[in-house]
C-alpha cells in the first residue's frame, strides 16, 4: 500500500535505528515530510546487529528488512547518513537546523554496491562495529552485506590516499566510477522544520567501562551480550557456530551474567530492562545449535513483564536446559586453560559457592548514546543524571521543550516493542503540530 | 497503455553490473540466445542497467519496438523491481508487465569458479523469465476512499489520549465507553508513580480538554452492537441506554483497558483486613488506616499455571503505596513479600532504591515455598536464611494482577481480530506490529493487550492515534493490485466451503449479501494462501497466477504449457 | 558417470529469497543446478507446481519458506508445511518423495541457505536421473503421477488438506476438535483412495475396462478395485458400457 502526499510540513528525526524509523515511516504515511538524520554509515541501529528477538524468536534482521528498505525508498523520507545535526534554531513550529554530512567518497546514486572497491582496497584491519569489533574490513567497505542504503564507502582516517595521497586503486576497480575523492564534508540547512524527534538510541557500558571486575578484555572467554548476539548470529564472524574466541572450541557451559555494570552504586544505578529476556533468548538460541550446551543464568532479579515473557521464561527452563541463580556475583577468575570461574554468592542459600563454564556473557548495562550530551547542548533539551533525554512524567515522548520529542532507548533502557510504540507515539504528538492545530 | 489483444512483444535487457554479472556470464551471449526465444522481438546488453541511461535505453526501447513486456536480468527484484516497474510506468506501460530475472545475487556471483555452469542457469533462468512474461497479465491498482474519522472504545487513560490526539490530527472522533464516567481504573487510584501526581489530577485535565472538544463526541454507558465494513469505511452500530446510533468511521482503535482480579480464596482475602492492593488505593483516598503492621505479597493469582504472566506495574504499586504510608507515618512496619522485584528502566528502579532505604522490608519467596497467611501472623519461609520467619499483621495487602476484560471476546468477534491465550487482545506482530491489529484500520492500545502502567498505556494511546492516521490522513488508499480475487467466470465453482475465509489472516475474505465469496481487495495482501488452498480452484491470484507458475516450469522442463 | 541434476526452488519472496541474495551478496558458493521461482509466500505453492515439475522431468524440487513465526503472513507457512506433506505421501506411493524437499531459511541465512542448497543437489545427485527424463522414461510412472495430481487437485483431498489447521484448532463443524495423529490417519486412507481411483478413471478413458482388467492392470486386488468402482459409479464419474457375459465393463463418463 502507499499514498498519495497532501501535507507539506517538515519534520527532523535523529537517529535511524528502529525507533527513528518507525517515527518516519509513520509520519511519512500521514503525508509529513522527513529528515531523518543517522549517523552510521546505514539505518537499523541496534536491532540490525541482533540475531533473533524475543519472545517470538523470530530473526530480527528479516522483519526489520523490509522497513529499512520502505524508509529508504519512501517519497516522503529523506535519509542522510554519516550526518549529524549541528546546530539548531528557532521553536515549535519553526526551527532551522543545520546538517553536517560527512563524505562516504563514493558517489551514492552511481554505486551498485558491488564491493570491488573493498576486494582491491590494500589497507585492512578497521574493525566493524556492526559485528561489535569481532571483524575486520578494508578501508572501502560496507558494515554489511544487506546494509541500507546499500553503498560502500570510504573510511576517511585509513584510507591511504586520503591520508597519504597514494593508491586510488579502488578506482581503477570500480567500473560504474562511483568512486569520488573530491568529496568534502557538506552542510545541509534546513528551514521551516515544524518539530524534532530525538531517537538516538543507545550505547552499552563496554563503550567507556573496561568492566575490570568480570574480567572482560582481559579473559578472552569473557564476552558481552552484544558481542555474543554476533557470534550467534548466521550472518555475523562466525556464521552462527559458536566457538570460544580463545581456542575455538564450542563452549558447552556457558553462564550469562545479569545487571553487569547496572543496579549498583559504583557503576549505573538503574536497571537495564532488556537483558533478562533477551539472555534467555541468547541462551535458546545456543542451545538450538547445540543441545549439549548447559546455560546458568546469574541474576537479581527476573523482570519479564512484557507479553508472553513469563512464558517465554519458563520455556527456557524446561526446555532449552537453562538454570536460573539468584546470587551476588563475586569475581570471575580463570584457569590454565582459560575456563572462567566464577564466585558468587547463592542468595537461595547464602553460601559462596564457584562454577566453572566455558564461557561468559555479560549482559552490559544500555548507557545514553554517546552523542546525547552534545546533542542536548545542540537542541536545548535537559538530560536526566545519567544524560539520557528527560521526560515528563507520564508523557514519555516529551522533553523539556516545547516541539522536541524523544522516543526509544535515547530516554530510558526498553525493548523493541515499546520502542516502537514509543517511536510511534512520538509522530502522534508530532502530526498535531505538524498539521498545524 | 497497451492493448491486451496485440501480439506479445518481449523485450529484454541484459546487465553487466560492471563485472559483477560479466565477469562471470557471457552477457552478449545471453542477449543473443534471449533474442531466440519466443515472442522476444528486441534484446539488449547494458554495463548497468539501472543507471540513468540503462533506464533510457528501457524507456526508448518500449517506444521503438512498441513492447509490451519488459525483462531486466540483473540484480534482485526485492531491490531494484520498484526501480524499473517505475521505468515502464513512465513509458507508458503497466507496471505489472515488466518481469525479473536475478542473474546476479542467485546466479553470477554464486557461482563464480564454473562460469560455464552459470551461463546454462543463466539461460534457463531468462527462458523462464520470458515464459512467465508472455502470460502477464496488466493490473490496475485499487483506490477507495477513506472517511476522515475514528472510532476509539474505552474511554480510560489509553483511549482519551488516543482521541485527544487523533482530533487534534484534525478527525473527527468518537469515544465509547461502557461505564457511566470516562477514566477507567484511574478512577480508583490515589496516587501514581513515580512522581505521587494525585490520579484525580490527572483524569481532570484529560478529561476536560476532551469534554471541551468539539471534535470528539463522547457516549458514556454505551456499548458496541455491530461493526461492519473495512479500512477506510467502517459502519458501527452503538447502544447507549438503549437508544441505537450508526457511525461511519474510518479507522478503530481498541483501548478496553482491564479488570483487577479479585483474589477468591488466595491467602484468606477477605475485602476487610486482607485486601487488594486496588482497595489499599480507596484506603489511602481517606487515608482510613489504623494498622501498625501491615504485609504485601506480590504475584497473587499470578506467574502461576492459571496466568502464566507478570502484570507488569504491581510492584510500583506495591511500592508506592508503602512509601505513602511510610511517609505518613514512618513507625508503620511494611514488608512485602516477593518473589522478583520488577522495576525496570531509571525512574522505577530508583523507586525500589528508595523503598529500601526507607525501612520498608523486602522478603524473596519461591511459588514452591508461598507465605502461610493465618489470622493475625504470615509464615514465611527465607531461603537466604533457611529458616521460617513470622510476621504479624494487622492488614494484609494483596497485589492482584489485571486480567482480561469478560466482554473481550465479543468485542474480538465483532472486530474479527483475534485474542491471545489469556484473552488479552493479540496485536498484528509483537516486536515490530505492537499497536496494529493484522486486519487493516484496527489498532490496540493499553491493558487491553497487555497489563501496562499508565505512562504505557498513555504512550500506546498515542501510537495507535498515529498508527491510525497513517490511514486517515489520505482522502484515498491506493491498493497494491497483485491480490486474489475470484473472477466472474469462476463464482459457479465456488460451494461456500469457507475454507477460504478462515484460512486468510487479514479477514480480506467475506460472504456477501448474495451469500457470495468476495475478497476484499483493499485488505488482501496477496500472499495466495487461499488460492492454493481453494478446494475448487476457484481463486485467483493476480500477478502469480498458476498459468504464469506453471509456464515456467514447463519451459524449465522444456516441455509445451498443455 | 557426471549426471547434473535439474533442480528447482520454490522460494518465498521475504525470508528464503532474501536468505539466497544474502547467499549471493555474502558469494557463497554452491552447485549451480538450482533454478528459483519466487512466490510471495510458501504457502503459494500449490500441490499442481511440484507435481508438474516432475511430470517435466525436473529432478529434484525444494520448497523455500520462512521459519515458522517469522511468516510474512502471519501462517502461510504452516499451510505450505501441510500441502506438502500431503504432496510428500503421495509421491511416497511411486517413491518419488526423496525428489521434494521443505526447508526453512530466514533472511539472515545466507551461509545455511547454501548448505541447504548444496545438500539437496547431492541428495538428488546420489537419487540419479528422475525416472521420467531422459532415455530411461517411464511412461507407467507418468501415468500414476498424473493419477497423483487429479488425486491432489481433486476437492476431496485439497479440501481436507486446506482445513487441516482449522480442524485441529477450531474443531469441525460439530466442534469437535481433532488430533494430529487422528488427521493423518483420515488423510493417508484418504490419499490411498484418491489415488487408485485415479489411477481407475485414467484407465477408463482410454477404453472400457472390466474389474479383472483393472486389477491385472493396476496390480491391485479385484475386491479393492470393486469397492472403488461402487462408489465412482455412484458419484457418476464411471457407468458401464457393455457387458460381456456376466462381466461389466466400465467406462469414465
Amino acid at each position: 500500500m502507499y499514498y498519495l502526499e497532501r501535507n507539506s510540513s517538515n519534520v527532523l528525526i535523529i537517529g535511524a535505528g528502529i525507533a527513528g524509523i518507525q517515527a518516519a515511516l509513520d509520519l511519512a504515511d500521514m503525508g509529513v515530510k522527513v529528515h531523518l538524520v543517522e549517523k552510521r554509515p546505514c539505518i537499523g541501529g541496534k536491532m540490525a546487529q541482533l540475531d533473533k528477538t524475543f519472545p517470538t524468536l523470530d530473526c530480527s534482521i528479516c522483519i526489520l528488512a523490509p522497513k529499512l528498505s520502505d524508509c529508504y525508498r519512501h517519497p516522503n523520507i529523506t535519509l542522510y547518513t554519516l550526518s549529524e545535526v549541528q546546530k539548531v534554531d528557532g521553536s515549535e513550529g519553526n526551527f532551522s537546523v543545520e546538517i553536517l554530512k560527512h563524505p562516504r567518497y563514493i558517489k551514492e546514486d552511481v554505486c551498485t554496491g558491488c564491493g570491488d572497491c573493498a576486494k582491491i582496497c590494500p589497507v585492512r584491519g578497521i574493525l566493524n562495529y556492526f559485528d561489535a569489533n569481532l571483524v575486520t574490513l578494508a578501508a572501502a567497505y560496507i558494515p554489511f552485506p544487506s546494509a541500507v542504503p546499500p553503498i560502500y564507502l570510504i573510511d576517511r582516517k585509513r584510507c591511504v590516499y586520503l591520508t597519504h595521497g597514494i593508491c586510488v586503486l579502488c578506482t581503477k576497480a570500480c567500473d560504474a566510477e562511483a568512486i569520488d575523492f573530491t568529496q568534502k564534508d557538506t552542510i545541509i540547512k534546513l528551514n521551516n522544520i515544524s518539530s524534532i524527534i530525538i531517537a538516538s538510541g543507545f550505547n552499552l557500558i563496554e563503550d567507556i567501562n573496561p568492566l575490570k571486575e568480570y574480567g572482560y578484555k582481559k579473559y578472552p572467554n569473557v564476552v558481552t551480550a552484544l558481542e555474543f548476539e554476533r557470534l550467534i548470529c548466521a550472518s555475523g564472524p562466525q556464521q552462527g557456530h559458536l566457538r570460544r574466541l580463545s581456542d575455538g572450541i564450542d563452549p558447552k557451559k556457558i553462564a550469562y551474567i545479569q545487571c553487569a555494570g547496572s543496579r549498583n552504586i559504583k557503576d549505573k544505578k538503574y536497571c537495564s530492562s532488556i537483558c533478562c529476556m533477551y539472555t534467555t533468548k541468547e541462551a535458546m538460541i545456543t542451545y538450538e545449535h547445540d543441545n549439549e550446551v548447559e546455560s546458568y543464568v546469574f541474576y537479581i532479579d527476573m523482570r519479564a513483564g512484557g507479553k508472553g515473557f513469563q512464558k517465554f521464561l519458563e520455556r527456557g527452563k524446561a526446555e532449552y536446559n537453562i538454570n536460573y541463580i539468584n546470587n551476588k556475583i563475586a569475581k570471575i577468575k580463570v584457569d590454565e586453560n582459560e575456563n572462567p570461574i566464577i564466585i558468587y554468592e547463592d542468595l537461595n542459600d547464602g553460601k559462596i559457592k564457584e562454577l566453572k563454564v566455558d564461557l561468559v556473557v555479560l549482559a552490559t548495562c544500555i548507557i545514553p548514546s554517546e552523542g546525547n550530551k552534545k546533542l542536548a547542548d545542540i537542541l536545548g533539551v535537559d538530560l536526566d543524571e545519567y544524560n539520557f533525554i528527560k521526560t515528563k512524567p507520564f508523557f514519555s515522548m516529551e522533553t523539556s521543550k516545547k516541539g522536541i520529542f524523544t522516543c526509544g532507548c535515547s530516554h530510558e533502557p526498553m525493548d523493541i516493542p515499546r520502542s516502537v510504540a514509543e517511536a510511534s507515539s512520538a509522530a502522534a504528538r508530532v502530526a498535531e503540530i505538524a498539521k498545524g492545530r | 497503455m497497451k492493448s491486451e489483444d496485440e501480439p506479445i512483444r518481449i523485450g529484454v535487457f541484459v546487465c553487466h553490473c560492471g563485472t559483477n554479472i560479466g565477469g562471470v556470464l557471457d552477457c552478449e551471449g545471453l542477449t543473443e540466445y534471449a533474442a531466440t526465444l519466443p515472442n522476444v522481438v528486441f534484446s539488449d546488453h547494458n554495463l548497468y542497467t539501472c543507471a540513468e541511461i540503462g533506464l533510457k535505453t528501457i524507456k526508448e526501447a518500449i517506444e521503438e519496438h512498441n513492447l509490451n513486456r519488459v525483462i531486466v536480468c540483473s540484480c534482485t527484484p526485492r531491490t531494484h523491481e520498484p526501480l524499473f516497474r517505475s521505468a515502464c510506468e513512465e513509458a507508458g506501460l503497466n507496471k505489472y508487465l515488466f518481469s525479473f530475472v536475478n542473474i546476479r545475487e542467485q546466479c553470477s556471483w554464486v557461482h563464480m569458479k564454473k562460469p560455464e555452469d552459470a551461463f546454462e542457469k543463466a539461460k534457463d533462468l531468462i527462458k523462464m523469465g520470458v515464459a512467465r512474461a508472455t502470460k502477464l497479465e496488466a493490473l490496475e491498482t485499487i483506490v477507495v476512499d477513506v472517511d476522515p474519522s475514528a472510532l476509539v472504545i474505552g474511554g480510560g487513560i489509553s483511549g482519551m489520549n488516543a482521541a485527544s490526539n487523533l482530533s487534534k490530527q484534525g478527525f473527527k472522533t468518537y469515544l465509547v465507553e461502557k461505564e457511566k464516567n470516562l477514566g477507567g481504573l484511574l478512577n480508583s487510584l490515589y496516587r501514581l508513580f513515580p512522581n505521587d501526581q494525585e490520579s484525580s489530577e490527572l483524569l481532570k485535565d484529560i478529561e476536560s480538554r476532551i469534554q471541551a472538544d468539539k471534535n470528539i463526541t463522547v457516549y458514556t454507558s454505551t456499548m458496541i452492537t455491530s461493526i461492519d465494513g473495512f479500512v477506510g469505511n467502517f459502519e458501527v452500530e452503538i447502544n447507549q441506554n438503549g437508544n441505537s446510533i450508526r457511525i461511519k468511521v474510518g479507522a478503530i482503535i481498541v483501548a478496553v483497558g482491564a479488570t483487577p482480579l479479585k483474589p477468591i480464596n488466595l491467602f484468606g482475602y477477605d475485602g476487610k483486613i486482607r485486601i487488594t492492593q486496588f482497595e489499599l488505593e480507596n484506603v489511602l483516598k481517606n487515608y482510613s488506616l489504623n494498622a501498625n503492621n501491615i504485609v504485601m505479597i506480590q504475584c497473587v493469582g499470578t506467574r502461576n499455571e492459571e496466568r502464566m504472566y507478570c502484570s507488569n506495574f504491581c510492584c510500583m504499586s506495591a511500592l508506592k503505596n508503602a512509601l505513602i504510608i511510610k511517609e505518613k507515618n514512618p513507625d508503620v512496619h511494611i514488608a512485602i513479600l516477593f518473589r522478583d522485584m520488577h522495576t525496570p528502566g531509571i525512574a522505577y528502579e530508583e523507586y525500589y532504591r528508595r523503598a529500601r532505604e526507607s525501612g520498608i522490608i523486602f522478603i524473596k519467596y519461591s511459588p514452591e515455598k508461598p507465605p502461610i497467611v493465618e489470622e493475625n501472623k504470615i509464615k514465611i519461609y527465607n531461603e537466604y536464611l533457611g529458616t521460617e520467619i513470622i510476621i504479624p499483621y494487622e492488614l494484609l495487602v494483596l497485589s492482584t494482577p489485571l486480567i482480561a476484560n469478560e466482554d473481550n471476546k465479543q468485542i474480538a468477534q465483532l472486530l474479527k481480530v483475534p485474542l491471545e491465550e489469556n484473552n488479552f487482545f493479540l496485536e498484528a506482530h509483537v516486536k515490530l506490529r505492537p499497536n496494529d491489529f493484522a486486519t487493516d484500520g484496527v489498532y490496540i492500545a493499553g491493558s487491553a493487550k497487555w497489563p501496562v502502567d499508565i505512562t504505557e498505556s498513555i504512550s500506546q494511546g498515542y501510537a495507535a492515534a498515529a498508527r491510525a492516521s497513517t490511514i486517515l490522513s489520505h482522502d484515498t488508499l491506493e491498493v497494491e493490485g497483485a491480490t486474489s480475487y475470484l473472477p466472474e467466470e469462476y463464482k459457479d465453482l465456488c460451494r461456500g466451503c469457507e475454507i477460504c475465509l478462515k484460512l486468510c489472516p487479514y479477514k480480506a475474505i467475506r460472504k456477501n449479501e448474495k451469500d457470495e465469496i468476495e475478497i476484499i481487495q483493499v485488505l488482501c495482501k496477496g500472499c495466495g494462501v487461499c488460492g492454493a488452498s481453494c478446494p475448487k480452484k476457484a481463486i485467483k491470484i493476480k500477478h502469480f497466477t498458476n498459468e504464469q507458475i506453471l509456464s515456467e516450469i514447463y519451459a524449465l522442463g522444456g516441455k509445451e504449457l498443455p | 558417470m557426471n549426471f547434473e541434476p535439474k533442480i528447482l526452488g520454490f522460494l518465498c519472496n521475504w525470508c528464503s529469497y532474501a536468505g539466497g541474495d544474502l547467499a549471493g551478496v555474502s558469494r557463497i558458493q554452491y552447485p549451480p543446478n538450482i533454478r528459483v521461482i519466487r512466490v510471495m509466500c510458501s504457502g503459494r505453492v500449490d500441490p499442481k507446481f511440484i507435481l508438474s515439475g516432475l511430470q517435466v522431468g525436473i529432478d529434484g524440487i525444494i520448497v523455500m519458506g520462512c521459519h515458522h513465526g517469522d511468516c510474512h503472513y502471519l501462517e502461510g507457512n504452516y499451510e505450505a508445511e501441510v500441502k506438502f506433506k500431503m504432496v510428500k505421501l503421495l509421491l511416497s506411493l511411486v517413491d518419488l518423495q526423496d525428489r521434494i524437499h521443505l526447508e526453512w531459511v530466514s533472511a539472515s541465512e545466507g551461509v545455511r541457505f547454501g548448505e541447504v542448497v548444496t545438500s539437496f543437489t547431492e541428495s538428488i545427485k546420489k537419487l540419479g536421473p528422475s525416472p521420467l527424463s531422459g532415455e530411461n522414461f517411464d511412461q507407467q510412472l507418468l501415468e500414476k503421477l498424473k493419477a497423483i495430481e487429479l488425486a491432489a487437485g481433486g476437492e476431496r483431498l485439497r479440501a481436507l488438506v486446506a482445513s487441516k489447521r482449522i480442524i485441529m484448532e477450531e474443531g469441525n463443524i460439530y466442534g469437535e476438535k481433532i488430533s494430529q495423529e487422528e488427521l493423518d490417519e483420515i488423510l493417508i486412507s484418504a490419499i490411498e483412495d484418491e489415488f487408485l481411483r485415479q489411477q481407475i478413471l485414467l484407465k477408463l478413458k482410454n477404453e472400457p475396462l472390466s474389474v479383472k482388467d483393472l486389477s491385472q492392470l493396476l496390480n491391485i486386488d479385484s475386491s479393492v478395485i470393486l469397492k472403488h468402482i461402487i462408489s465412482l459409479k455412484a458419484r457418476n464419474l464411471i457407468d458401464y458400457i457393455k457387458i460381456e457375459g456376466i462381466t461389466p465393463f466400465y467406462q469414465k463418463l
